[in-house]
């Protein structure tokens, strides 16, 4: 028996030698390795025509396993607040440690050799890559700049609005509402009237206050109807019963029993035990040990009989009472 | 289906009492007779006092306010935008 040996790529040790690299499972283990490898490197293959630039994200740390070399590879490359998608797949994979690392493998493992190329990285390929990847971060920092600018416009759009605003909003005298309290008003004036003397220094104070304007301008206003409060009976804040939960008058005062009077009580007990079949009644529940009557029997001789038990019953009982007259008289006759 | 009832204020003062209402227009929610709350970031979470700014505002309340009560909750939080909210000052006897 040849000697034991583990198979890294099956995790498991075997004892026939070189020939299990030639064995289905190994093969089955070994072409799932590879097809799980496989996207991978065509991604970043197709990154060396176009590469792309992105801004660091903490994502941009994930690592790569590379089957044939054995190890952890960084997917990305990543500089200061800067990544280069597929760029730590690409170099690895043009590396001369790796190209020996996948032959080795491939002999190894007796794997399909029109696949090794497809797991390799010419170094023209490289240079291409790192010629796009120059390309691909000028065309980065362009759009960065253009989007700074358009911040930029943004702000000063925003900044000469509110200066308009400011403006209109002095020029009309604001009606005072004497129910609000002057006091609230004045101080908001007065901070108005600084900052249109200082119209070049736009102070933090505009922000609350402009939203309110926007939206008390275009809506209709509220309407005070007075302060309901009565010191005497509560409110919802001060947690008073709601007045639909309130008991009525009426209602109160009457009876506030629920549930059947005595009677009605009465009358179902009578209707229950109606509902209860006689115990002395022939059926399956019949208690044999129980002592019954003459009367009893479950049928009366009768032969023909069609209709219910106590007709043939009654028809029995008949009979007999009048039997038991002849008798007596028969007796009577006898004695005299 | 939410229904909607417009109430005078003059011809229910138990409940206008009741409810502290002293802005008009105000919204009170109630959800099978069960009195809703909803926080929108003003100090009064009993009820929506002002108008409502769009009218898809309005449908996105009732519909948090539906979701809550049926899961069993007694207040909810506003979905509408803050700027959105009407502001009024809450002064107790002018204090």
């Amino acid at each position: 028996m040849a000697p034991a040996q583990r198979c890294p790529l099956c995790r498991q040790t075997f004892f026939c030698g070189r020939g299990h690299v030639y064995s289905r499972k190994h093969q089955r283990q070994l072409k799932a390795a590879l097809e799980r490898l496989l996207p991978q490197v065509e991604a970043a293959r197709k990154a060396i025509r176009a590469a792309q630039v992105e801004r660091y994200v903490p994502e941009h740390e994930r690592r790569c396993w590379c089957l044939c070399c054995g190890c952890e590879v960084r997917k990305h490359l990543s500089h200061g607040n800067l990544t280069v998608l597929h760029g730590g797949l690409l170099e690895h994979l043009a590396s001369p440690e790796h190209k020996k690392a996948t032959n080795r493998f491939w002999w190894e493992n007796k794997a399909e050799f029109q696949l090794k190329e497809k797991f390799l990285i010419s170094p023209q390929d490289y240079a291409r890559f790192k010629k796009s990847m120059v390309k691909g971060l000028d065309t980065y920092e362009e759009k960065e700049d253009e989007v700074i600018k358009e911040m930029a416009a943004q702000i000063r759009e925003v900044e000469h609005s509110r200066q308009e605003l400011v403006q209109s909003v002095l020029e009309p005298q604001a009606v005072p509402d004497p129910e609000e309290g002057s006091s609230a008003l004045g101080s908001w004036k007065g901070t108005n009237s600084l900052v249109a003397s200082t119209s070049q220094q736009p102070s933090y104070l505009d922000l609350p206050l402009t939203p309110e304007l926007d939206w008390m301008e275009t809506g209709q206003p509220l309407t005070f109807i007075g302060h309901q409060d009565t010191p005497g009976i509560g409110n919802i804040h001060s947690g008073a019963t709601p007045p639909w939960m309130v008991q009525d008058e009426e209602y109160s005062s009457v009876n506030q029993q629920i549930g059947p009077s005595y009677e009605e009580f009465l009358k179902e007990k009578e209707k229950q035990k109606l509902k209860k079949l006689p115990p002395d009644r022939v059926g399956a529940n019949f208690d044999h040990s129980s002592s019954t009557s003459v009367g009893w029997l479950p049928s009366f001789g009768r032969v023909w009989n069609n209709g219910r038990r106590w007709q043939s019953r009654h028809q029995f009982k008949t009979e007999a009472a009048a039997r038991n007259k002849q008798s007596c008289k028969e007796k009577k006759t006898i004695v005299s | 289906m939410a229904a909607i009832y417009l109430v005078d204020v003059d011809q229910t003062p138990v409940y206008t009492h009741y409810f502290d209402i002293s802005y008009i227009p105000s919204t009170v929610f109630f959800f099978n007779g069960q009195h809703m709350k909803v926080d929108y970031g003003s100090p009064d979470h009993t009820k929506f006092v002002g108008s409502f700014k769009t009218k898809q505002d309005f449908i996105d309340l009732i519909e948090v306010i539906y979701r809550g009560a049926m899961r069993g909750k007694l207040i909810v939080q506003s979905p509408i935008d803050p700027k959105n909210i009407p502001k009024y000052d809450l002064l107790y006897q002018d204090i």
